[in-house]
């Protein structure tokens, strides 16, 4: 494999935000409004500039108040999750591993909507509620998935099945017991959707706390590198276990959780993106990392633009669209894998 | 945590390269982020105060503080029941757009739709220019209300309906907030006469013990704070099942034991409810109603599912096939409704009552 330079790192990153960026200009352009490219670019900038109010009220309303925060909003979802599941893959040394497959964005789902019963009255109730149902989701699947001190992959995997099922069950049990006020909107979160915008404070603590976990994520990525060959292994090269795995396990879990409170349980984004990166950019950690966050939020917007384009005026719900591209390719990995 | 773990990373990183790469990093994703998202939040506040027109607050159903213009010309629906209230207003015209299940009137069918009532498309109700969005706490999502509130659109809503009156006050409710109060009274006067026209009649006439068959598979009913339940009351009968819930699955053995006098479906399409009545004589558990084996089962009109005014046709209609005692005497005609469904176990007979048929006598 071709070593690492900061060169190749730049232009790597470079590349795919530019990449990114087109996706962003395309779903800007699509929609129940058709907007021209080149008016877009000069509305952009004038918006970067600070001079929205020079724009017609309809067009500014759809495409910059209603499109535009969607997004973005797919962009910090998508990263969020693609590198969450690039974590797991590596702590967990199992290549299927991912927020939703472990059963982590149940947990996720379930932590918030538990927390919005106990007490609806706190703004920040979800994503708190999302991370500790998060972290207390993937404790429980690693545990289950120990077999005499040994992680055992298809223990894992089953493991993290078993919880996402019955996790769900406890929602739908809260759901039909509780009174049906809330429930469409429930049901529709949970399949994983875009379409409900939040509140610009939830924008910024999004935005924070993505930068944070993929931060601490990233300051990690040497050591992850290492701890592929196996934990012992590191410890002899120097790499403090422990340390690693806690700031991993807690910033993948805190990723998951602002992804679910913001659109409920979009699947299979953190198993496609990181192995598709990995195919093209090799395995090495420092490079797998950015650029899954980046081909994370372009796929999210790319099946966002489907999901609201497909069947106008009907909007589906993108954690279809996911689940449709995702499921297949995580069956002929794992039939790959047992070969 | 997190920071305190980037931090020792960034200090501790022996390489110049290290520091500089992430620096480099967290720059370009933070510009990348930030950038447009500071020109949103600063043109944000202006869109809010962009309205120019004079406006009125009003408090709607729910108790939602809503500011709209004096004058309200572009309407969207996002209910099928608002849609057929704001044709009852007499006012079709203002209607800029409904959903994709808006079947009534048929004018309703050629709006522009916005996609369907739980997932409207946000920009195709913007892209209509709405004065005003309609929406309702029975089927529309809390969130579509707030997004639309967020972007500056008002939003009127109204509460889930427990009785016929909370829909007739929801016309009137409606009728201010369209500016058409006039009009809305006489809708809410004609409705309420012929309402107590029906209680005078059906004073003396013994409640009707029935079932009111939402969905057959699994087997839903209504509980008693719906509007169908109080319906049902207001056409001469009860429903045998009395829950708090409000659309109960109910076991089919509690039904046979309860063995209700008539089965009531509500149809929009009798050809449809026909077939599934059919297949229903031969499953176990249906096979066993009184209700069933004597042909005792009643299809009215969808309406009665829809808070709108239509459903007092509905009413009107389902009175007259239970009670039909009750009308004989002020039609003259002496047809009897109730022999048309009740006697006969001939499935082919088994139709709606035509419209003119069952309010003539009503009215």
């Amino acid at each position: 494999m071709r070593p690492l330079t900061l060169r190749r790192l730049l232009w790597t990153c470079g590349g795919l935000a530019v990449l990114l960026l087109a996706s962003v200009i395309l779903a800007l352009k699509l929609g129940a409004v058709p907007v021209s490219v080149t008016d877009l670019v000069i509305d952009l900038g004038r918006i970067a500039i600070g001079r929205a109010n020079e724009l017609p009220t309809e067009y500014r309303l759809i495409v910059f108040d209603l499109r535009l925060p969607r997004i973005l909003l797919g962009i910090l979802v998508g990263a969020a999750l693609s590198v969450a599941g690039a974590s797991f893959q590596a702590l967990l040394r199992n290549p299927l591993a991912d927020p939703y497959v472990l059963g982590v964005s149940s947990g996720a789902a379930l932590g918030s909507i538990l927390a919005l019963i106990l007490a609806p009255q706190f703004a920040l109730v979800t994503p708190v509620g999302a991370f500790l149902g998060a972290i207390g989701a993937i404790a429980g699947v690693y545990f289950l998935g120990r077999r005499e001190g040994q992680l055992d992959s298809t223990t894992l995997l089953l493991g993290g099945i078993i919880s996402a099922s019955f996790f769900s069950a406890i929602i739908m049990f809260l759901m039909t017991t509780l009174a049906g006020r809330d429930l469409r909107g429930m049901v529709f979160w949970l399949m994983g959707d875009l379409s409900t915008p939040v509140s610009s404070g939830m924008q910024w603590i999004f935005t924070v706390g993505l930068l944070a976990g993929i931060g601490a994520i990233y300051s990690t990525s040497a050591d992850l590198n290492l701890l592929l060959t196996g934990e012992r292994e590191a410890t002899h090269l120097g790499v403090d276990v422990t340390r690693v795995k806690l700031v991993v396990y807690v910033s993948a879990s805190l990723l998951t959780a602002l992804a679910v409170s913001a659109s409920g349980a979009i699947g299979y984004v953190g198993l496609l993106v990181p192995h598709a990166v990995r195919l093209i950019f090799g395995s090495d950690y420092r490079l797998l990392i950015p650029a899954s966050a980046l081909c994370g939020a372009i796929a999210i917007v790319l099946a966002d633009t489907l999901a609201r384009t497909i069947v106008p005026p009907t909007e589906l719900p993108v954690g279809a669209m996911t689940a449709m591209a995702g499921a297949p390719v995580f069956i002929y990995l794992l039939r790959r894998g047992l070969r | 945590m997190a920071l305190k773990s980037m931090r020792s990373a960034i200090n501790g990183a022996s390489a110049g390269f290290r520091r500089q790469r992430l620096a480099l990093f967290f720059a370009a994703v933070a510009a990348f982020f930030l950038i447009p998202w500071g020109g949103l939040v600063a043109g944000q506040t202006s869109a809010r105060t962009g309205a120019n027109s004079p406006r009125r607050e009003l408090t709607d159903e729910i108790g939602r503080k809503v500011e709209i213009p004096r004058e309200v010309n572009r309407v969207v629906s996002l209910a099928p029941n608002l849609t057929e209230i704001v044709f009852a207003l007499g006012d079709g015209n203002r209607l800029a757009g409904d959903t994709d299940f808006c079947d009534y009137p048929a004018e309703a069918l050629q709006k522009p739709h916005v996609g369907g009532p739980v997932n409207p498309n946000l920009e195709e109700i913007v892209a209509l220019m709405p004065d005003l969005v309609l929406a309702t706490k029975s089927i529309n999502r809390r969130e579509t209300v707030n997004a639309l509130d967020r972007i500056g659109l008002p939003v009127y809503v109204t509460g889930e309906p427990h009785s016929v009156e909370e829909m007739i006050s929801s016309v009137e409710h409606l009728g201010s907030a369209l500016g058409m109060e006039e009009s809305a009274a006489m809708v809410a006067k004609n409705l309420r006469g012929r309402l107590a026209e029906l209680d005078r009649r059906l004073s003396g006439a013994v409640p009707r013990r029935v079932l009111f068959v939402v969905w057959t598979d699994p087997l839903i009913s209504v509980g008693r704070g719906t509007f169908i339940a109080d319906a049902l009351r207001r056409a001469g009968a009860e429903s045998v099942v009395d829950t708090n819930e409000e659309w109960p699955h109910v076991s089919m053995e509690d039904i046979v034991r309860l063995q209700p006098e008539a089965l009531v479906f509500a149809s929009a399409h009798a050809g449809d409810t026909q077939r599934d009545i059919d297949a229903l004589r031969t499953r176990p558990g249906w096979k066993d109603l009184d209700a069933i084996q004597h042909g005792n089962i009643v299809v009215v009109s969808e309406a009665i599912n829809r808070p709108a005014p239509r459903m007092v046709d509905a009413i009107e209609r389902l009175a007259g096939a239970l009670h039909p005692e009750a009308f004989r005497s002020a039609s003259g005609t002496g047809f009897s409704l109730w022999q048309l469904f009740f006697a006969e176990a001939n499935p082919h007979r088994l139709k709606p009552v035509p419209h003119e048929e069952a309010c003539a006598c009503a009215r």
